[in-house]
């Protein structure tokens, strides 16, 4: 596990993640990075269970109608249902992505992402990509930067979360390790460079892809799908 | 921890496994049930541990209208949040065997499961690819342990005698369960409902003692 990290998300993202309000792309980007990271897995806890006691202490909402409602053939239904006596212990076909010489292991969400199959694209400067669908509201995709390489200048349209997994990364704002979790947004001029090389995930959050509560985190987002203007 | 203790009415949530600071023993976690007559955990536990129909329609009471909010706060469609309670207080009853008092409290246990299930049932609406369900991004800790779990009863290949020696240096909630297994030969079944546990909880209290007695007996390869 990674004990030095720098970069974490934001307190009410972790919140919403603990409450099952994100989006899927970003849940996923959520959980890789709490499970490479102690102290968010210590803070997401915490939250889960307050998240639990607001909830079982709220008070009862109106259910209209449904007040009345008879269970009782429901509960007759579920209670002749066998219960489960342990977890069934799935095995992942695939938990390493091999880049070139590395291999990486991925935390669990993402290797189960990963699991059908990456298929890479290669981009200008020594970037590849490959693309996951997740949702329909983020643009998901691992990135591996090849050592030395440079991503053109680019401007993001909406939000930009960057997991690192492997290696690192610079900006103009900083270096980044793994498990770092880098958001960006479209205020940025984004220039990232790796020298040792770098495996990414990145989440791009199109116009809907937060819930009301939790767009005010982030700058308002334009009525953009997914396109990072790029400029040479 | 300190304030998740508080938040969760002083149950110890901590577990022993690896490497966890601020970890403490499971002490008195029976002694805080036995408190509480009708409390969420003893009713959870008797549905666990003896399917006990009369304790899942009191928590069914208690969690429908809890469920139903939260379906409409995450779906708002009173359809699917129909169909939540309905998921998710079935999994209740699938899944109370393998509740682990020593991770969190029965409404903690209950909200994870219920969130998970509407996340499930809101991709599947959604049309989302299904490469990845809410149990991979909240995992349980300790899945994929389970495989580790001590099956075979009284099967730790050593002299009871061995064991005597060496099993009062354990965490007394972990003695207590190593007895009742490996010297009183009870089943998981049987010592679960004696010492008023879950049986998840039995299960990873013995996976931790059988565990840490083998270390101290040595021999743990």
């Amino acid at each position: 596990m990674t004990t030095d990290v720098n970069y974490h998300p934001a307190a009410e993202l972790l919140e919403a993640f603990a409450q099952g309000t994100l989006s899927t792309g970003l849940s996923v980007a959520l959980s890789a990075h709490i499970e490479l990271c102690a102290s968010c897995r210590e803070e997401s806890r915490r939250l889960e269970s307050t998240s639990a006691l607001a909830w079982s202490q709220a008070p009862a909402q109106e259910r209209n109608e449904d007040v009345t409602e008879d269970f009782s053939a429901l509960i007759a239904s579920i209670v002749k249902q066998p219960q489960l006596k342990e977890l069934s212990s799935e095995q992942f076909s695939v938990d390493k992505i091999h880049m070139l010489e590395h291999s990486v292991t991925l935390p669990r969400a993402l290797a189960k992402v990963a699991s059908e199959g990456l298929v890479w694209k290669k981009l200008a400067g020594g970037i590849n990509q490959a693309q996951v669908t997740l949702d329909d509201e983020t643009q998901c995709e691992f990135i591996y930067m090849k050592p030395g390489s440079q991503v053109p200048v680019h401007k993001h349209q909406g939000n930009e979360i960057t997991l690192v997994l492997d290696g690192s990364f610079s900006d103009e704002l900083g270096h980044y390790q793994a498990a770092d979790f880098v958001v960006r947004n479209q205020a940025h001029l984004h220039r990232p460079a790796s020298e040792e090389g770098c495996l990414c995930f990145a989440v791009l959050d199109g116009p809907l892809a937060f819930t009301k509560g939790l767009a005010r985190l982030f700058n308002p987002i334009n009525r953009y799908r997914f396109r990072r203007a790029t400029s040479q | 921890m300190q304030n998740m203790s508080t938040a969760l009415g002083g149950f110890n949530v901590g577990r022993l496994a690896n490497s966890k600071p601020q970890r403490t023993p499971g002490r008195a976690s029976q002694a805080v049930i036995g408190d509480l007559a009708d409390s969420d955990e003893k009713l959870l536990i008797a549905v666990g541990n003896r399917q006990d129909t009369q304790a899942f329609n009191v928590l069914f009471s208690r969690f429908a209208t809890r469920i139903y909010a939260m379906g409409m706060k995450l779906t708002r469609n009173e359809q699917l949040s129909h169909d939540l309670v309905q998921e998710a207080m079935l999994t209740v009853w699938q899944k109370a065997p393998l509740y682990d008092l020593d991770r969190g409290n029965a409404q903690s246990w209950i909200f994870t499961l219920t969130r998970n299930r509407c996340f499930d049932m809101l991709r599947k609406i959604k049309r989302q690819p299904s490469c990845v369900s809410a149990d991979d991004i909240w995992p349980q800790d300790g899945d994929g342990e389970h495989h580790l779990v001590h099956e075979e009863q009284g099967s730790l290949e050593v002299e009871v005698a061995l064991i005597e020696r060496h099993y009062t240096s354990l965490p007394a909630p972990q003695q207590a369960v190593i007895e009742q297994i490996y010297m009183l030969d009870r089943t998981h079944e049987e010592a679960a409902a004696e010492l008023m546990i879950p049986l998840g909880t039995l299960k990873s209290r013995l996976r931790l003692g059988v565990g840490k007695l083998k270390q101290l007996i040595g021999i743990e390869k």
